[in-house]
């Protein structure tokens, strides 16, 4: 073993490390694969609870997407899926939300439509929903019945619970007993009578059956129009007076649509229209003030960058911890450290009474520089001005590319024996979070410290802030 | 009155003791964060690290992780089996291992073999001058010893991480499928659709920032120690003490930020 | 070459360094003598910008390395060479490596070259062909004699020795002693020593300085110290227990 080097050994290691790494997330990412490729749909429900991202759409059990997308339309669930791209979804396939078990996740299930019915369109609609019955419904609908149930024996209890009601039950079936002793008597004593009876009964009903017959046919003569109300059915003047009525009917409106009576003076007055109008404008303008308020403290935003600097002449490294925060889209402050290994060169030449001049050098070790800016941004420019390096200056930065590239000029340390300091670069996003950035710094020094440099930063924006600060729990 | 007073004082003073030593630790990350983008960069004193941290103590990772791996889906079986739901003993174990046990035990391992072992080697080059020897000879022992050691934290640590969290779900499998007979295929199964890439991800995310952490107690501890061979024994103690109270307490606030 | 001007340092409320103004001679040996836990290495720690004093300067060809940075205090310190009292050896390296690590770090000589120079350095403190040796297998003569080797191998202008012959043998003494005096001479080297050995006081030093109480009392040639009428000396020099240093 002790043939292989250190370097070989870490090598191996990182290698099967990486190689496990990558059979774990290709098994458990597996479930995943060819979803990306898919096509969007949406499909709005009116209550998406326990819906989730990425939560699973199936046909009959088959996973054929997922569900990308969760947002709120019209105070109902808008929910976007993804399908594989070899499943096709005819126009009236029915999505339901349902749940593995009673406790277990949500996912949406789609039942297929009518085959040869047309596809829906890449970003199109699911039109057919079913509520399924959620869990919560049920248990709530289930504690009513129940509650029914239990004001029904709660009444039954009262009305036969105690010994009085002991007594009554008693009494009623001795009242039954005795009812029934009766009938069975009456019964044996009138046999022949009962006879009778059915035999009165069948020959009731035949003469029914006659009667019948009779009524049958005088519904015949009256839709023929024979008799009083066989004409007053039949007769076509009923039906003209109607029909005037309704012509009448129909003048009064088109009169209101003319402008003409009071009514409709009130509907087709141009006045009318444009108070209507300018109200509604108004409810609009509001609900625009409203947005306005909205974003704007959507806009309130605060970065966190560090950002390292390697100067190649001098060998150095600079560091910058940088807090930003941005009240509204065009406005900054910026306030961070520099960690400067250089320092400050101040160079005193003092001359004793007669003796030859001394020339003494100090380095302010002042290791650690402030920056404390205000900025205020005019669309691809931003203007700063403040403490840079713990010295006054101003700055310049020029935005293109969406942000992603930044030019940065910037002039500070306005010493009476130096040059001014003057630094210039560009900075890159070439990741979310990570910059790359090239420059110049101090490029007019009479002291020797001008020096190209690279760069790297990272920025964490709000979103990551928030996260940071939003979702850690305090303790109370 | 005098007593209490005496107390409040003590504890004041303990309390800023500890802002003050955070302070510092923090001091000579930013440090180390200067010096590492600063070349040259050793390589040959970071691979002497990374093998120290991470080959030598795959052996360790392998068998805890094992072992935790096992423990749980035996522990996790007496549980499921109440519920008829044996085959989420997988699941468990793979999220258990992936999310915590994997990145924290190895974390724990590690800072008890490499940090301790770092607070007890800068400390002795502390206390017998070697220190003092490299900045003299115009080495800066920030660069020298330090950065090396930091960076093979925060690269080892994930490497040893995912061996832990594999191993941990092979012990799981082991114990699971032919001692308990958990039918094979629901168990990986259930392992494939509960365990998210993000669960792993973020189980190095906490492993690598864990390396961070002992490395970085480990060096501070041993770089400031001060009295003798005493003074080593202390700085060892007290490195892994806060190393692995750090650890856990920093977890904690990762997971609430990340899952 | 060397300059302490008003050096004043204190450790929390403890007074070590009270003033110190002291001239070192280009190319002679310069004897820092005083009382155990003096602050005689915290004197020497001061001339190599380990410590920083409170206030004062400490001037090395001109510059103040007080208020230096750490890159260009880097620079100066090439001109040092340090033997500190335990010789401070790296112990995870073999004396091959120790004495080629300044070498390694400051020059961009290849391996052969560097093997070749080290070779040179152990045969001129006496100890040649340790090279595959640990520190550990060392006495501890041999230890300092290592360091003195890795202290000189980038051919430094001035060399400190930290109490160089403290915990030896008086044979291993004078060896030392010796080696400190050709060394001086071979590589024409400042050397600043301390030291509370007095046998070895008269044989290295060109100059000694007597430091008592964060001061020093007394500065002069070997023969003007010999002479030198200073209570504080005197008793010191002769080791008595009478006098103005109180042990207890």
């Amino acid at each position: 073993m002790s043939s292989i080097s250190t370097e070989a050994k870490v090598g191996l290691f990182v290698l099967v490390a990486l190689i496990i790494l990558g059979y774990m997330s290709f098994r458990v990412g597996e479930k995943g694969f060819g979803l990306k490729k898919g096509y969007p749909v949406h499909v709005v429900f009116d209550n998406a609870t326990g819906l989730e991202k990425d939560a699973s759409v199936q046909i009959a059990g088959v996973e054929v997407g997922r569900v990308e997308d969760i947002s709120l339309k019209d105070g109902k669930a808008l929910v976007t899926l993804r399908i594989v791209p070899n499943v096709r979804l005819e126009k009236d396939v029915q999505a339901k939300i349902k749940a593995y078990g009673i406790l277990g996740d949500k996912y949406v299930d789609i039942v297929p439509g009518t085959l040869g019915e047309a596809y829906i369109a890449v970003g199109g609609d699911i039109v057919r929903t079913e509520q399924q019955a959620d869990i919560d419904k049920l248990l709530s609908e289930l504690g009513t019945i129940a509650g029914d149930v239990m004001e029904v024996t709660a009444s039954l209890k009262n009305s036969m619970g105690g010994a009085k009601g002991e007594e009554n039950i008693r009494a009623i079936i001795d009242n039954t007993r005795a009812i029934t002793e009766d009938l069975a008597r009456i019964v044996r004593q009138n046999d022949a009578k009962l006879n009778l009876m059915v035999d009165n009964l069948s020959e009731a009903s035949s003469e029914m059956r006659r009667t019948f017959a009779t009524l049958n046919s005088i519904v015949e003569k009256i839709d023929s129009g024979e008799g009083t109300i066989g004409q007053l059915v039949e007769n076509r003047d009923a039906f003209d007076n109607l029909n005037q009525t309704l012509v009448s009917l129909k003048g009064i409106t088109e009169k209101i649509n003319r402008g003409e009576g009071s009514i409709g003076k009130l509907v087709n007055d141009e006045d009318t229209v444009d108070n209507l109008n300018s109200s509604l404008k108004s409810i609009g303008k509001s609900m625009d003030g409203i947005d306005r308020y909205v974003s704007k403290s959507e806009q309130f935003k605060t970065f966190l960058s560090y950002r390292g600097e390697y100067l190649f002449d001098s060998g150095d490294g600079k560091g910058y911890i940088d807090l930003t925060i941005r009240p509204k889209e065009d406005k900054f402050y910026v306030l961070g450290l520099v960690t400067n290994p250089n320092g400050r060169l101040t160079v005193t030449d003092t001359t004793p009474a007669g003796g030859a001049t001394a020339r003494t050098e100090t380095w302010e070790r002042d290791e650690l520089l402030f920056t404390a800016q205000i900025g205020k941004r005019f669309k691809d420019i931003a203007l700063r001005g403040g403490v840079f390096e713990s010295t006054g200056g101003v700055g310049v930065d020029y935005f293109a590319l969406d942000d992603r590239l930044q030019l940065t000029f910037e002039v500070f340390d306005f010493g009476s024996d130096r040059n001014a300091h003057l630094k210039t670069y560009a900075e890159y996003r070439f990741l979310k979070h990570i910059y790359l950035s090239a420059g110049w710094d101090d490029f007019i020094s009479n002291e020797g410290g001008d020096s190209p440099f690279v760069g790297f930063s990272i920025k964490f924006e709000d979103e990551d802030l928030k996260y940071l600060l939003g979702s850690v729990p305090m303790p109370n | 009155m005098n007593r209490i007073s005496a107390a409040v004082d003590r504890f004041g003073r303990a309390v800023l003791d500890n802002i003050e030593e955070m302070g510092r630790i923090f001091i000579l990350f930013i440090s180390v964060l200067m010096w590492m983008v600063r070349p040259p960069l050793k390589l040959r004193l970071i691979f002497k690290q990374m093998e120290f941290v991470g080959v030598k103590s795959i052996f360790v990772v392998v068998l805890t992780g094992t072992f935790t791996g096992m423990v749980m889906a035996l522990q996790g079986y007496y549980g499921f089996r109440m519920f008829n739901a044996e085959s989420l003993v997988g699941s468990t174990v793979a999220l258990g291992m992936t999310r915590e046990l994997g990145p924290v035990l190895t974390a724990l391992m590690v800072t008890a073999r490499a940090g301790s072992a770092m607070a007890a080697e800068l400390g002795t080059m502390r206390v017998t001058e070697q220190i003092d020897a490299l900045s003299v000879m115009a080495t800066n022992p920030v660069k020298h010893l330090i950065v090396p050691r930091i960076i093979a934290g925060v690269i080892m640590l994930p490497a040893l991480t995912i061996v832990s969290d594999f191993m941990g779900i092979l012990g799981g499998y082991f114990v699971g499928v032919p001692i308990l007979n958990i039918n094979a295929g629901a168990f990986i199964k259930n392992i494939t659709k509960m365990v998210d890439l993000g669960d792993i991800y973020n189980g190095l995310i906490k492993a690598a920032f864990f390396g961070l952490i002992l490395s970085l107690v480990g060096c501070y501890k041993g770089f400031n120690t001060t009295g003798g061979a005493e003074g080593v024994g202390k700085a060892t103690t007290e490195a892994v003490v806060l190393a692995s109270v750090s650890i856990l307490v920093s977890d904690y606030f990762l997971t609430a930020i990340m899952f | 070459m060397i300059k302490l001007v008003d050096v004043h340092k204190s450790f929390g409320r403890q007074k070590v360094l009270g003033g110190i103004n002291l001239d070192i001679e280009d190319g002679k040996t310069t004897v820092i003598i005083g009382g155990s836990g003096g602050g005689k290495s915290v004197l020497l720690k001061h001339i190599i910008g380990l410590l920083r004093p409170d206030s004062g300067q400490v001037i090395v060809d001109g510059v103040d390395i007080a208020s230096l940075n750490d890159r260009d205090l880097n620079e100066i310190r090439k001109k040092f060479g340090m033997l500190f009292q335990e010789a401070a050896l790296f112990d995870s390296m073999n004396v091959m490596e120790n004495v080629a690590f300044p070498l390694r770090a400051h020059t961009k000589k290849k391996d052969a070259e560097i093997r070749q120079t080290v070779a040179e350095m152990l045969k001129a403190v006496g100890l040649p062909g340790v090279e595959n040796k640990m520190p550990s297998e060392l006495s501890g003569g041999m230890r300092k004699r290592v360091g003195l080797a890795r202290a000189i191998a980038l051919h430094p202008q001035i060399v400190l020795f930290d109490e160089p012959t403290t915990g030896l043998d008086p044979v291993m003494t004078e060896a030392i002693n010796e080696l400190i005096i050709e060394t001086q001479k071979s590589f024409e080297l400042t050397c600043v020593v301390i030291s509370h050995d007095v046998q070895s006081i008269f044989k290295v030093g060109h100059r000694i300085a007597m430091l008592y109480e964060g001061k020093i009392v007394e500065y002069g040639t070997s023969e003007e110290i010999r002479g030198s009428s200073n209570p504080v000396l005197r008793q010191f020099l002769s080791g008595s227990l009478e006098g103005p240093i109180s042990v207890m």
